[in-house]
This record gives C-alpha cells, sequence and structure tokens, in this order.
C-alpha cells in the first residue's frame, strides 16, 4: 500500500480565530509537477468560508499565526492571519 | 469646470482601493495600429517603447487621461522616463502577487502606475490581477509567496483602450493566458512634482462636508462614508482602522491642509 502524502492548505483569516472569515486559501496538492495559480475571478468558489470549516472536513492545523512580531498601531502589512491545515492522504498519481 | 477632471467620491475611492480605470474615447483605429505595431515588434525597446511607438503619446495626452493625473498628482505631474512593454504571452503561467520595487511603502499620493492596454482583455487572456486596499502594506513580496486567491481580487479585463490607474504599491499579479492571443500592456509611471494647496480635481465642499450616513455606511456617496466604512477585503477591525487613519492623512494632504 502506497504511503499518505501531506496535502497542504493556506489559509489567511481575518483575525487569529479559527472561527475566523478566509481572505486567501492556497491548496497545494501532493503531485509532481502542481502549482498553485492566481485565477481570473474576484469572488472565487471555496469550499470553505471559515478555518472552522476546514478543521470539521478533516483539515489538521500544524501552525497556527505568527503573533510574537510587535505591533505597530499604523503601520499595515501582510493581509490577515495565516493558518497552515494538512492533510495525510493516499494519493493516486495519474 | 473640467469635465474630465474626477469627483470627490472618485478621488475618495482612489484612495481606498487603490485604482481607477478610464475608458478614453481615442480616435477611431489607434488601439488597433498600437497593437499591430506591438505584435510585429521582435525585442522589448525598454523606455524607449514610446520611440518605437510613438501614438502612445496620444493616449496619454486624452483629456480623460489628463483629467484623472492632474486630479491624483496636480496639474504639473510628470510623466518619468521609465516605461516598459509587457507581453504575455501565449499559454504562459500566472505570475505570483508583488509590489514593485523596494520594500519603503509611501502612505501618500506622490505616484503611481499607469497601465493601458491596446486590446480588450479576456478572462483567458492572462489579465493583470490586482488586490484593491493593498496599496499602504509594508509587506515585502517574499511575503505574499503563500497567498494565491484572495477575496476581493480585481482581474483588469477591460476594453480596448482602458487606462487602469494603479497606486504604485498595489499588490498585483497575473492569471495566466491559454488564449492564443499576447496580452500587451503598456506600463507608464506618474510622479507628483509638488504638493497641493487646493484641491485639484472638481471638488464640491458640499461633498466633503456631509455628515456621516450610519445607516448607508459604505454605500453612500459622501466622502467621510467612502473613507471610513469602505473595506474592500473585508480584513480586521484593527487594520481596518488604520486604513481609515492612512486615508483620511492622505485626504488632508490632497485637500492642501497639512497631512
Amino acid at each position: 500500500m502506497e504511503a499518505p502524502r501531506q496535502r497542504l492548505l493556506y489559509l489567511q483569516a481575518r483575525t487569529p480565530s479559527v472561527m475566523s472569515n478566509i481572505i486567501g486559501l492556497t491548496l497545494i496538492e501532493p503531485v509532481a509537477g502542481f502549482a498553485p495559480e492566481i485565477h481570473a475571478e474576484t469572488a472565487p468558489n471555496w469550499p470553505y468560508k471559515t478555518v472552522h470549516d476546514a478543521v470539521v472536513d478533516g483539515w489538521q492545523i500544524v501552525q497556527f499565526p505568527h503573533l510574537q512580531a510587535p505591533f505597530d498601531d499604523r503601520e499595515l502589512d501582510v493581509i490577515g492571519y495565516e493558518f497552515i491545515l494538512q492533510k495525510m492522504e493516499v494519493i493516486a498519481d495519474e | 469646470m473640467n469635465e474630465h477632471l474626477l469627483s470627490d467620491a472618485e478621488v475618495a475611492r482612489f484612495l481606498v482601493s487603490g485604482y481607477h480605470l478610464v475608458e478614453p474615447e481615442l480616435p477611431a483605429g489607434l488601439n488597433e495600429s498600437i497593437a499591430a505595431q506591438l505584435d510585429a515588434l521582435d525585442h522589448n525597446p525598454g523606455d524607449a517603447i514610446t520611440q518605437a511607438v510613438p501614438e502612445l503619446w496620444q493616449v496619454l495626452d486624452h483629456p480623460a487621461v489628463t483629467g484623472a493625473l492632474v486630479s491624483l498628482l496636480g496639474p504639473d505631474y510628470e510623466v518619468q522616463s521609465h516605461r516598459h512593454w509587457h507581453c504575455k504571452q501565449p499559454n504562459s503561467p500566472h505570475m505570483n502577487w508583488h509590489q514593485d520595487g523596494l520594500n519603503n511603502r509611501d502612505i501618500l499620493l506622490n505616484r503611481f502606475l499607469g497601465l493601458y492596454y491596446p486590446t480588450d482583455v479576456t478572462p483567458d487572456m492572462g489579465p493583470t490581477v490586482i488586490v484593491p486596499g493593498t496599496q499602504f502594506r509594508n509587506a515585502p513580496t517574499d511575503r505574499m509567496a503563500t497567498y494565491t486567491n484572495i477575496r476581493g481580487q480585481v482581474p483588469l479585463v477591460v476594453k480596448a483602450g482602458t487606462v487602469a490607474f494603479t497606486h504604485y504599491d498595489l499588490w498585483h499579479g497575473t492569471a495566466a493566458n491559454r488564449s492564443p492571443h499576447k496580452r500587451h500592456m503598456i506600463k507608464f509611471l506618474f510622479r507628483r512634482t509638488r504638493d497641493n494647496e487646493a484641491p485639484t480635481w472638481n471638488h464640491d465642499p458640499a461633498a466633503t462636508d456631509k455628515p456621516t450616513d450610519w445607516n448607508e455606511r459604505d454605500r453612500a456617496e459622501g466622502v467621510t462614508n467612502i473613507l471610513n466604512f469602505t473595506n474592500p477585503l473585508g480584513v480586521s477591525q484593527s487594520d481596518h482602522y488604520k486604513e481609515r487613519a492612512i486615508r483620511r492623512q492622505n485626504w488632508n494632504y490632497l485637500m492642501g491642509l497639512s497631512a
């Protein structure tokens, strides 16, 4: 039997709460040649509205957003708070 | 009143979203002629693209284009010497998010880009994709590498002749070009040369004096509502309050008040 591979899901959420709405989503499939891609669309059709939705669907959070950086009450930097999730699954190569 | 100058609401929306589209009524055949010359180029002339295709000046000199530039950068704006022809070839992949230049953001409105598209751009032609509201973020491009699609991103699927003015620091990338056509874009840079002493657009004092409309919020046309309530990406309260402060600082700067 083949070994499971790590599927990765990067979710940029509105706040550090897992209940927060998702602003950005990147799915990385563990398949040779796979590349995520920006699409010419404004409202992407995502399977999850919140980080919690993904957890309910079996994704496990492997990294929570880093909150150690000093907070500046004027400067803006990246968009949202990034959660990294995984699913270990056996993937059939085509 | 100059009919091509922007309104208060348009200037406020530019501060909020970081972009503004102009569709100048160019002379018949101009877009087609420019596109044909670009199709025929066998090398990229870099800054000399305006020497290779001098008709590009007709686009920059169109009153609808100059009206937007005067509104946002003042009457003495400068067309900078750097410009570039971006030709997205058929079957070329998407381009990741980035901000141009170094990671040293300008939270005032002193320079921006003008992106001219001589042909219609369809979704399969690899349009430029922008992320409204990101222009004030001090985020090095490396930190954007784990983002792909962002709710609220806008593909510049435009008609031939469109000029998209985008804040220099707005996050942008492209979709893949899966069409059989080259997707042309000429990028120009514009710079403010002196601070405003008064508004340089079609300013109506009543627009800024409107009291906050707490019911219509971001749907209202008043400047205060646009600056305070618009949240193009649905960011958190903390970020949104920071954005508000920067937008207000910009607005005061453009009004000729102390920033």
